[in-house]
C-alpha cells in the first residue's frame, strides 16, 4: 500500500487532498465530519459567550451607577470623607454637599477670570502678545479638599509676568464635592486663567502651576508629571 | 589502471566487503575533482588499501627487510625515533565531538529562539526609529529588546549546561589509563609508553596485557588473545607464528592492537611450563591499525536524528507558523485600520512573544534530565538527553548475546551419569541444586571434577559469595570449580587431601587434560576430562551406579544420545573420565612422568559428561516478554555459533517456544529446507556467512517475513548492514555493543547502546547510552521509562501551549477593537518564564495512565508528540477559554475603576495619547495620563492572575489524557502540588508590591481579582473531565477521533 501512495504525484495528493472522490472527503474529512466541527464549535463557543455574558451582567449588577467602586488610582488617598457635612448652601468657601438623589451644581461665573473671561476678548489675549491660559482641576468624585487650595503658577524667566484670575488662583470650595457624571448633571468645575504678560525682548516662558495650599491635594508626585501640577512652555511668535 | 580500480573498488579482505556497501564506489574519473573531496577519497583508498595486509604470509627474514629491523637486537632508538616523527602516536584520534562553541550556538539559534531573536530585533529597530524622531522616548522598546536577548540567552545556556551535564557522567566512566608496553631496542629489553611504539618495534607480551599495536607474532608460548572485540568471537583465540589464513582477521599469526592477551593463571605453578607470552613485530599502529581504521569508520557513519529531535523541531513549525501566520495577518488588519506602521511592528513583536513558549526549552530539557537521572538509577546511563525519547519509541533491539543477554560466564547447565540426564541450575547464585546426588556415579564425577582442576580461587576471599569469588583459571574450569564448591564445599581441602602428583595441561592436540592424585587408600587416581569423543575413545568400561561396566555397543549408543541432545542444546560437553592405578604396579613412591607418559592412557572408566553454557541472566525472559508486549522486535545478534546461538534465544525467548525456522519445519516435516513455505517460518537463524550472501532486498525480505531472528557467527561490521536493514523498514533501532567494532553499528543505530563493564571505551563514546550493568533487562525498564516521558512530554507541550492563547488574544483584541492593552509584554514573560516553569515540569512526575509496555511502540511519521489534536484542544477549547476568563477579569478590573466596557472599545487613540491629562471615564471623572497607565498595569496584573488561576485548572486536568483526574488521583504525584503552590507564590509575589517597579509594570492587586476567574477554571475542569468521560464511553468515535491527543 505504501507503494502506491509513492506512486501518486504531488499534484495527485493535493487534489486528493482538497477534494477525495473516493472516499468524499474534502481537506480530510468527510462532510458529516466537517458538521460535527462546525456544529462543535458553534455549541461550545455559545456557551462560552453566554457564559461571558453572564459574568458580564452579574459584574456590572455589582457597579453603582453613580460612583465607581475604586477610586484608588485616582483620588488623593488622604482625603477625609466628612469635614463640613452640615453645609448644603451653595454658599462661596464651603463645600456644597448634597443629599438628594439628583444634585444641582452651583454656577461658575465667568466674570471672575475677568480679562480671560473671552466676555469682552474673543481671542484671549493671543491678538496682543500676552495670552491667557485656562487652568483646571481634574474631576474626581467625592473628593474634598482641604485648607484653601490655590493655583500657584511660576516662571523661569525674569522678564515674564503673571496674573491669575481671580486673585491669586483661588479654587472656591462650593464647587466640590463632585458626585459624578449621572447624578451632578450640570457640574462645571471651577478655573482658573492665568495671563502671560511678556516685556519687551522676552520671546518664552517656562511655566509650571501647582495647586497649592491644600494638605489633601499632591503635587509632588515623582512618577505622574500631571498630578496636582503642570508644566508648560509659551513660545511668542512674530 | 585496472590494477588501481580494483583496489579501489573492493576489498580483499572479506569482512570489509560489508563497509563496501555503505561506501558505495566512486568511479574513478570523480575521484580527480576538486581538491577537497580527493583528499577525502584518497583517505578512503588509503583505508581500503591498507587492509590488504599482507605481513601475515611474509617470512621473518622479509619482514625484518620490510621494516628494516633485527628480531633479535630490535630497532635502533634513533631510526625508532625517526619512524616515530614520520607515522605520529600510537593512539587513536579521539573522535571528532562537536565543539563546545558550535553545540552552544545551537542552543542559542535553535528552536524558537530565532523567533525570539527576530522579535528582539524588531524591538530594537523600533527604539531606534522611535529615538531618531524623538530623542525623549520611552525605554520600553529597547528594555524588551534586551529582556528578549537575555531570555534566549539564558534558556540558551540553560539547556547547554544541562546536556553538558549529562554528558560529563560518561566523560568520568572512560579514563585514559596509561600503557606500558616491553620493546626491544639497541638489542635491549625496555618498558615504554605504548604510544611510543612504533612499526618494525620488537614487542613481548605476556598474560594479561592488552596488545600495544597491530603485531605480527614471531614466536609465541600458548598466548591466546580475546578478540571479541573485533571479530565477535567470545572464545579466546590461541597465536601463534604459523600462517593459517589468507585472511588477516583469521589467521593466527596476527595479533591487534587492544585485543587482550589472556592471563595465562599458572603462570607461577611448579607444575606447568611457563606460557601466555609471545613475541612479535609491529606492523601497525595508532589509526592504521585495523581498530583504529574501523573506530574512524564510525565518525564517518552518519547519525540520525533522534525521533524526540524530529518531533521537537515539527512542533516548533507548528508554533512558529501559527505565530508567524496570525503576525503577519494582524500586521497587515493593524496597517488597514491606518495605526502607524511602528505600532503594527510594535503589535508584531507582541504576538510573536505571546505566541513562543519561551520556558518551554527549559521545562523539556528538564524533563528528559529527570528522567535521565530515573534512567541512570536503573543502571541506563543517557550520554545524549534526547535518546531517553528515542528509547522509548524504539521498534527493534539488536542485542548482543554475551554478557548481555547472558551471565557472560560459563556455568553447568546439564550432566550425565547413570544414562539420564540431570538439569543443574544455572541462574545467578545456584543455590538449587537439586538433581538426585545419591548415586555412587556421581560420587566418583564429582571427584574428577574436583581434581581434575587447575583452576582456583584468588586468595583473600573467604567472605566473597562463591559466585562472586574471582577464580585464576578459563572459563569451563571455573565454572566446573564453582559448580563443585557450591555442592560440596571445600574443594581446596578435598585437592589437599588428594594431591597432584602429575599433570598434563589440555591442549588442543590431544584435547583432554589429565592430572593423578594421591588417594587415602594408598592407589593413585588417574583423573581426565576432555572432548567427550576423544574422552570414550581411551575407555573400556563406563560407570552405572557406581558399578564398572563394560563399554558394549548401547553404553556407546546412550553416550552418543546424550552427547547430541547436549550439544543440540548449545552447550560446550565435557567427558569425564577415571582410573584407579593398581598398587602393585604403581607404589607410593612411583614417579611419573609427564614427558614419557610412564602411566597407562587408556582402558579408562568413563564416568559421566558435564554440559556448560553461558546461561541467559536470569531476569532476560521477563524481559523478552514485555518486549514482544510491547511491540518491540527482539534480534540476537552474536558471534556465536549458530546452534548456541539458537539454543540460548530459546531459552529466552527470543525465539518463542511454539515457533520453527525452516530448517525446524524441514526437520519436522523431513523435506529438504528447499521445499519449506518460508512464509510459514517465523523464526530464522541466519549466520554471518548466509548475511554475506544476501543483497539489500533480500535483507529487508528476511526482516519482514519473519519476527524472531538471530544472526550468528556475524562480524560486529554486519551489524551495521542489520541495522540499516531495520532503518529501511521505518524501524527506530537500539542496538547494543561493546567492541570498537561495533561503534559504527552504534553511531548508525537510532539509539546505540555501549556496554559498561564489557564495553569499550570507543563503544561508549560511539554510543547514546551506557548500560551500568551490561543487562539486557535495564533496556527494558529504560524502553518503558522513555514511553513514559513522550506522554509526558505531551502533556507538558499541551499545558503550555494552552496559555498562548490567552497571552495571544489581548493583543487581538487590542487591535480589533482598540481597548487599552489587556496585557503586556513583560506580563508575558513572567507567565512563561515563571508561574509555569515549575507546573510544566512537575507533569514530568506523572505516572503513566495505563500499561504503557502494552501498546505497540509510537510510529515514527503517524504518532507525533504535537498532533492536531493536541493543538487544536490546547488552541482553540482550553486557550480560548482561559483568554475568555482573562479578559473578563480584564474588563471587571476597569470597570471598578470606572470605566466601563463598552466607553473602552475605540479608546485606544485617547487613551494612549500623552497629552491628554484630563481623559474622562463612564462616570465623568478625569484621568492623567499616568493614572491611566497605572490602571492599565492593574488590568495587566488582572489578567494575570486571571490566567494564573486558570493555568492552575489547566495542570490538573493535563495529569491525565483519558483517565478521569480521579482514576489518576489527585494527590499521587506530589510535584503538581508543588508546582501549583509556586505559581500562587510567585503570583502573591508579583502583585502584592514586589512587582510594581515600573518597568515590572504590576501594581497591587486587591484580593477580590483573584477570584474572577475562578468560574472559568472550574468549567475547564468540568470540560476536560466531559472530554475524557466521552472518550473513555465511546472509543473510536467521532468525538475520540478529534478530542484524544
Amino acid at each position: 500500500m505504501s507503494k502506491e501512495e509513492k506512486k501518486l504525484n504531488p499534484e495527485d495528493n493535493w487534489r486528493n487532498f482538497i477534494y477525495n472522490p473516493l472516499t468524499s472527503e474534502v481537506l480530510g474529512r468527510t462532510a458529516e465530519s466537517w458538521g460535527l466541527i462546525f456544529l462543535f464549535y458553534v455549541v461550545f463557543y455559545g456557551f462560552l459567550a453566554a457564559l461571558f455574558t453572564f459574568m458580564m451582567w452579574v459584574m456590572l449588577q455589582t457597579l453603582s451607577d453613580e460612583t465607581p467602586k475604586y477610586q484608588d488610582l485616582i483620588a488623593s488617598p488622604e482625603y477625609e470623607d466628612s469635614m463640613q457635612e452640615k453645609n448644603i448652601e451653595c454658599e462661596s468657601g464651603i463645600f456644597f454637599e448634597q443629599k438628594s438623589r439628583s444634585k444641582l451644581a452651583c454656577k461658575f461665573s465667568l466674570k471672575i477670570l475677568q480679562v480671560c473671561s473671552g466676555l469682552n476678548d474673543s481671542s484671549y489675549g493671543f491678538d496682543e502678545g500676552s495670552p491667557c491660559v485656562i487652568l483646571k482641576m481634574n474631576r474626581i468624585i467625592g473628593l474634598k479638599p482641604e485648607g484653601n487650595p490655590s493655583i500657584q503658577c511660576h516662571v523661569k524667566e525674569e522678564r515674564v509676568n503673571l496674573v491669575t484670575f481671580p486673585d491669586a488662583g483661588k479654587i472656591d470650595l462650593m464647587y466640590f464635592p463632585y458626585y459624578g457624571k449621572k447624578a451632578h448633571k450640570n457640574y462645571l468645575q471651577p478655573l482658573v486663567a492665568l495671563k502671560v504678560n511678556f516685556q519687551p525682548g522676552s520671546e518664552e516662558a517656562s511655566i509650571e502651576c501647582k495647586v497649592e495650599g491644600s494638605p489633601n491635594l499632591k503635587n509632588q508626585d515623582e512618577r505622574d508629571k500631571f498630578l496636582g501640577r503642570i508644566a508648560f512652555k509659551v513660545t511668542l511668535a512674530h | 589502471p585496472f590494477q588501481e580500480k580494483s583496489e579501489f573498488c573492493s576489498f580483499k579482505v572479506n569482512e570489509r566487503k560489508d563497509f563496501e556497501r555503505i561506501h558505495k564506489c566512486h568511479s574513478e574519473e570523480k575521484m580527480k575533482d576538486d581538491s577537497k573531496s580527493r583528499s577525502k577519497k584518497e583517505q578512503q583508498k588509503e583505508l581500503k588499501k591498507d587492509l590488504d595486509l599482507d605481513d601475515h604470509k611474509l617470512s621473518t627474514k622479509k619482514l625484518e627487510e620490510k621494516y628494516e629491523t633485527n628480531i633479535i637486537q630490535g630497532l635502533t632508538s634513533t631510526r625508532a625515533a625517526e619512524i616515530l616523527t614520520r607515522d605520529g602516536l600510537n593512539v587513536l584520534t579521539p573522535f571528532k565531538d562537536t565543539p563546545e562553541i558550535i553545540k552552544f550556538l545551537k542552543q542559542m539559534v535553535g528552536g524558537f529562539s530565532s523567533l525570539l531573536w527576530a522579535g528582539a530585533i524588531l524591538c530594537f529597530i523600533a527604539y531606534v526609529i522611535e529615538f531618531t524622531k524623538d530623542s525623549s522616548v520611552s525605554m520600553d522598546n529597547l528594555f524588551l529588546g534586551i529582556v528578549l536577548v537575555l531570555v534566549v540567552i539564558l534558556t540558551g545556556m540553560f539547556a547547554y549546561y544541562q546536556e553538558a551535564k549529562s554528558t560529563n557522567i560518561i566523560g568520568s566512566i572512560s579514563k585514559m589509563i596509561p600503557r606500558k608496553a616491553l620493546v626491544i631496542r639497541d638489542g635491549e629489553k625496555k618498558e615504554i609508553p605504548a604510544e611510543e611504539l612504533v612499526v618494525g618495534d620488537i614487542v613481548e607480551i605476556k598474560g594479561g596485557d592488552q596488545i600495544p599495536a597491530d603485531i605480527r607474532i614471531l614466536d609465541s608460548q600458548g598466548c591466546k588473545v580475546d578478540n571479541s572485540s573485533l571479530t565477535g568471537e567470545s572464545e579466546p583465540q590461541l597465536r601463534s607464528c604459523h600462517f593459517t589464513h589468507e585472511n588477516p582477521l583469521e589467521t593466527k599469526n596476527i595479533g591487534f592492537y587492544s585485543t587482550t592477551c589472556l592471563e595465562d593463571f599458572l603462570e607461577n605453578h611448579p607444575h606447568t611450563f611457563l606460557a601466555g607470552t609471545a613475541t612479535g613485530i609491529v606492523i601497525n599502529t595508532g589509526d592504521r591499525t585495523i581498530i583504529g581504521r574501523i573506530a574512524s569508520l564510525a565518525s564517518s557513519v552518519g547519525q540520525e536524528k533522534t525521533p524526540i529531535a524530529i518531533e521537537i523541531e515539527h512542533f516548533v513549525h507548528i508554533v512558529a507558523g501559527v505565530a508567524v501566520s496570525i503576525g503577519i495577518v494582524f500586521f497587515i488588519i493593524a496597517i488597514c485600520m491606518k495605526y502607524r506602521v511602528l505600532d503594527a511592528v510594535i503589535f508584531l513583536i507582541g504576538i510573536i512573544l505571546a505566541n513562543v513558549p519561551e520556558g518551554l526549552v527549559a521545562a523539556v530539557t528538564v524533563s528528559l534530565s529527570l528522567t535521565a537521572k530515573r534512567m541512570a538509577k536503573k543502571n541506563c546511563l543517557v550520554k545524549n538527553l534526547e535518546a531517553v525519547e528515542t528509547l522509548g519509541s524504539t521498534s527493534i533491539i539488536c542485542s548482543d548475546k554475551t554478557g548481555t543477554l547472558t551471565q557472560n560466564r560459563m556455568t553447568v547447565a546439564h550432566l550425565w551419569f547413570d544414562n539420564q540426564i540431570y538439569r543443574a541450575d544455572t541462574s545467578e547464585d545456584q543455590k538449587a541444586q537439586s538433581f538426585d546426588q545419591s548415586s555412587a556415579t556421581w560420587a566418583s564425577l564429582l571427584n574428577i571434577v574436583t581434581l581434575c582442576n587447575r583452576a582456583e580461587f584468588g586468595a583473600g576471599q573467604e567472605n566473597v559469595s562463591i559466585m562472586k569469588k574471582i577464580v585464576m583459571g578459563d572459563a569451563s574450569e571455573t565454572a566446573l570449580l564453582k559448580f563443585s564448591e557450591v555442592i560440596m564445599g571445600d574443594v581446596i581441602e578435598r585437592r589437599k587431601r588428594n594431591k597432584k602428583v602429575a599433570e598434563i595441561p589440555f591442549n588442543s592436540l590431544n584435547k583432554f587434560q589429565l592430572s593423578i592424585h594421591e588417594t587415602d587408600d594408598k592407589r593413585f587416581l588417574l583423573v581426565m576430562k576432555g572432548a567427550p569423543e576423544a574422552i570414550l575413545e581411551k575407555c573400556s568400561t563406563i560407570m552405572f551406579n557406581g558399578q564398572e561396566q563394560p563399554l558394549d555397543e548401547s553404553a556407546r549408543e546412550a553416550f552418543q544420545t546424550a552427547y547430541m541432545l547436549l550439544g543440540g542444546l548449545g552447550e560446550r560437553v565435557l567427558g569425564f573420565c577415571h582410573l584407579y592405578l593398581p598398587e602393585d604396579e604403581f607404589p607410593d613412591t612411583y614417579s611419573f612422568d609427564t614427558e614419557t607418559m610412564n602411566f597407562p592412557t587408556s582402558d579408562l572408566c568413563f564416568v559421566g559428561l558435564i554440559s556448560l553454557i553461558d546461561p541467559p541472566r536470569s531476569n532476560v525472559p521477563d524481559a523478552i516478554i514485555k518486549c514482544r508486549s510491547a511491540g518491540i522486535k527482539v534480534i540476537m545478534v552474536t558471534g556465536d555459533h549458530p546452534i548456541t546461538a539458537k539454543a540460548i534465544a530459546r531459552s529466552v525467548g527470543i525465539i518463542s517456544a511454539n515457533s520453527e525456522t525452516v530448517e525446524d519445519i524441514a526437520k519436522r516435516l523431513k523435506i529438504p529446507v528447499e521445499q519449506v513455505n518460508k512464509r510459514e517460518a517465523k523464526a530464522a537463524v541466519v549466520s554471518g556467512m548466509e548475511l554475506k550472501e544476501m543483497s539489500p532486498e533480500q535483507l529487508d525480505e528476511l526482516l519482514k517475513n519473519h519476527s524472531e531472528i538471530v544472526f550468528a557467527r556475524t562480524s560486529p561490521q554486519q551489524k551495521l548492514i542489520i541495522v540499516e536493514g531495520c532503518q529501511r523498514q521505518d524501524a527506530v533501532v537500539a542496538v547494543t555493543g561493546d567492541g570498537v567494532n561495533d561503534s559504527p553499528a552504534l553511531k548508525k543505530a537510532n539509539i546505540g547502546i555501549a556496554m559498561g563493564f564489557a564495553g569499550s571505551d570507543a563503544a561508549k563514546i560511539a554510543a547514546d547510552m551506557v548500560l551500568l550493568d551490561d543487562n539486557f533487562a535495564s533496556i527494558v525498564t529504560g524502553i518503558e521509562e522513555g514511553r513514559l516521558i513522550f506522554d509526558n512530554l505531551k502533556k507538558i507541550i499541551a499545558f503550555t501551549l494552552t496559555k498562548n492563547i490567552a497571552e495571544l488574544c489581548p493583543f487581538l483584541i487590542f487591535i480589533i477593537a482598540g481597548v487599552p492593552l489587556p496585557i503586556g509584554t513583560i506580563v508575558i514573560l513572567f507567565i512563561d518564564l515563571g508561574t509555569d516553569i515549575i507546573p510544566s515540569i512537575a507533569l514530568a512526575y506523572e505516572k503513566a495512565e495505563s500499561d504503557i509496555m502494552n501498546r505497540k511502540p509510537r510510529h515514527k511519521k503517524k504518532d507525533r508528540l504535537v498532533n492536531h489534536q493536541l493543538a487544536l484542544y490546547s488552541y482553540l477549547h482550553i486557550g480560548i477559554l482561559q483568554s475568555v476568563g482573562g479578559i473578563f477579569a480584564y474588563f471587571t478590573a476597569y470597570a471598578v475603576q470606572g470605566f466601563r466596557p463598552d466607553l473602552l472599545l475605540y479608546l485606544r487613540p485617547l487613551w494612549v495619547d500623552d497629552t491628554i491629562n484630563d481623559l474622562e471615564d463612564s462616570y465623568g471623572q478625569e484621568w492623567t495620563k499616568y493614572q491611566r497607565n497605572h490602571l492599565e498595569w492593574t488590568g495587566y496584573t488582572a489578567y494575570f492572575v486571571a490566567v494564573m488561576v486558570q493555568q492552575i485548572a489547566d495542570v490538573i486536568i493535563r495529569k491525565t489524557r483519558i483517565n478521569s483526574i480521579f482514576q489518576q488521583g489527585l494527590f499521587r504525584n506530589k510535584y503538581i502540588w508543588v508546582g501549583i503552590a509556586s505559581q500562587i507564590i510567585i503570583a502573591v509575589i508579583l502583585s502584592s508590591g514586589f512587582g510594581s517597579v515600573p518597568i515590572l509594570s504590576f501594581t497591587t492587586l486587591r484580593v477580590q481579582y483573584w477570584f474572577v476567574a475562578v468560574p472559568y477554571a472550574i468549567v475547564i475542569w468540568l470540560y476536560d473531565e466531559f472530554r475524557k468521560l466521552l472518550i473513555r464511553r465511546y472509543p473510536g468515535s467521532w468525538w475520540d477521533k478529534n478530542m484524544y491527543y
